[in-house]
């Protein structure tokens, strides 16, 4: 699903030199639950950027879910973002719509028939138990739901990889467990996922592969 | 799809509130003096046209010619002419008397017709300009029949330069507001822009096209310009039907048009078109993050 050959990433400011990856390779097979951890600044949400084509690599070769990442041309990106479910730290919902709305709004701007819409948004809201918040908006919302309308809005379009950037980052230890049940509920319904957290605790609860990343460098991969 | 897009433009349209109002407000004023230029140019092109028709060169003739029609002929066949009637001393007599009227009593005690005959010629289409009459006429003054040769088409000419400067006039008012309302749409675009980066990110991580993200904003534009442009049509349309009547008989005086023509269909199209390019261009030209 994810195949990392000798990437780097190298960020210029000014004159300066600032490296954010160096030399990562790692290969996530199709039905994984990876763990990408390290310390804010070690290089995870630039890994994950690299990963859905938010930007190039440096140097070196990513494939993700068949397309060679680094040989697509601008165009080519949304091909590459259909495939992927992304959730992140800040919910990122649109405060003006409700969380049906929120949910809806994908399959909408993916051009899905119109008839589907409405029982795959509420199907996904149900999947993180909060179809009765239908009609609710962001600013109703707790964190642990924003976040759980977050998760319902990558998953609706049935994504085959799931990338989530800190997605327990701003919330408590009973909000974050949620969050994790529902990401290994969409594991076990096969999705790739990739979960980048800087909570050491939360990766050891997972008891799943973990990657660590420190200072850019992928300095450990333990199953 | 473009239902879901269609939508997402209306909705820019009501976030763009009072700035999107400006810019529809603007579009219409530009079309509303282009459009009233327009109109004002074309019934005066109407009036040149029909002017022109009516434009005749008269040669005065020394003495009626034995062969009329000879004569006739000699002129019709000659180079920028396009019909020509005989007037004889009666009938141009006959005609001073109908004009007369009451008064006419006083040409009975006149000893002899003093009226000479004529030739009453109508230039064709290319002769109709005053360079076309003056060389018509010095054609007919050259003719051994011909005394003396009246008429020209220099007023008609001052017409058409009239009808020219109004529509250089209502192009370069029209351009100037043109430009203000592109400027104002890609104000109200940039601000709406800016309210919705969100969504617009939204909707690239999740893998919508780039055509897909942008085409709401120039749906957005080209709505506010055929908005203006329907209000700049009413507006015209209304004046038009409260004007056209009370100057209909001092157009009728002065410029001989029996009444005043509105846009065509097709030019009502151009017209909403333009409102719809203007819009749509001032859509495009909107940068986010501004």
């Amino acid at each position: 699903m994810i195949r990392l050959h000798h990437v780097a990433k190298v960020y210029s400011v000014g004159a300066v030199r600032v490296p954010a990856l160096s030399d990562v390779s790692f290969s996530v097979a199709k039905g994984e639950f990876v763990v990408l951890r390290g310390a804010s600044g070690a290089g995870k949400t630039t890994l994950l950027r690299l990963l859905y084509g938010d930007e190039p690599p440096s140097e070196g070769e990513i494939e993700v879910a068949g397309l060679d990442v680094t040989a697509l041309k601008r165009r080519q990106i949304p091909e590459l973002r259909r495939s992927l479910g992304i959730v992140f730290q800040d919910a990122k919902l649109l405060g003006a719509r409700t969380v049906y709305e929120n949910v809806a709004f994908v399959l909408r701007v993916l051009g899905t028939n119109p008839g589907d819409v409405t029982p795959r948004a509420f199907a996904a809201l149900r999947a993180v138990g909060l179809s009765s918040r239908a009609q609710a908006y962001p600013a109703q919302l707790s964190q642990g739901e924003a976040q759980r309308v977050s998760l319902a809005r990558a998953l609706v379009k049935e994504p085959p990889l799931l990338l989530a950037d800190e997605p327990t980052g701003n919330l408590d230890e009973d909000m974050a467990d949620e969050i994790l049940a529902l990401l290994k509920e969409a594991w076990t319904r096969g999705t790739t996922v990739v979960l980048a957290t800087h909570q050491a605790g939360l990766a050891e609860r997972l008891k799943r592969r973990t990657l660590v990343l420190r200072q850019g460098r992928l300095v450990k991969d333990e199953s | 799809m473009l239902g879901f897009l269609v939508g997402e433009a209306l909705r820019d349209v009501r976030r763009a509130g009072r700035v999107g109002v400006s810019a529809i407000l603007l579009i219409t004023l530009s079309l509303a003096a282009l459009g009233a230029f327009w109109l004002l140019s074309l019934n005066l092109g109407l009036a040149v046209a029909q002017w022109r028709e009516r434009l005749r060169v008269v040669a005065y003739l020394k003495q009626e010619p034995a062969d009329v029609r000879a004569l006739v002929a000699k002129v019709t066949a000659m180079e920028g002419v396009d019909r020509v009637r005989y007037v004889s001393k009666s009938e141009a007599m006959a005609t001073l008397k109908r004009a007369l009227g009451e008064k006419a009593a006083v040409i009975d005690d006149l000893p002899r017709n003093p009226l000479p005959a004529s030739l009453e010629i109508a230039p064709d289409a290319g002769a109709a300009t005053p360079e076309g009459t003056r060389a018509l006429s010095a054609r007919l003054s050259a003719l051994p029949e011909v005394e003396e040769v009246q008429g020209g088409a220099e007023w008609v000419e001052s017409l058409a330069q009239w009808r020219r400067l109004f529509q250089s006039v209502g192009l370069g008012v029209g351009a100037v507001l043109a430009l203000a309302a592109i400027l104002t749409v890609t104000t109200a675009t940039t601000l709406v822009l800016h309210v919705r980066r969100d969504e617009m990110e939204i909707m690239r991580l999740v893998g919508a096209t780039a055509l897909a993200v942008r085409t709401p904003v120039l749906l957005q534009g080209l709505i506010q310009g055929l908005a203006g442009a329907l209000l700049a049509l009413a507006g015209l349309e209304v004046t038009y039907a409260v004007l056209a009547p009370r100057l209909e008989p001092l157009l009728a005086v002065t410029l001989g048009l029996a009444r005043a023509v509105f846009l065509s269909p097709p030019e009502i199209l151009a017209l909403l078109a333009a409102g719809a390019v203007l819009g749509g261009l001032g859509g495009l030209l909107a940068k986010p993050g501004v």
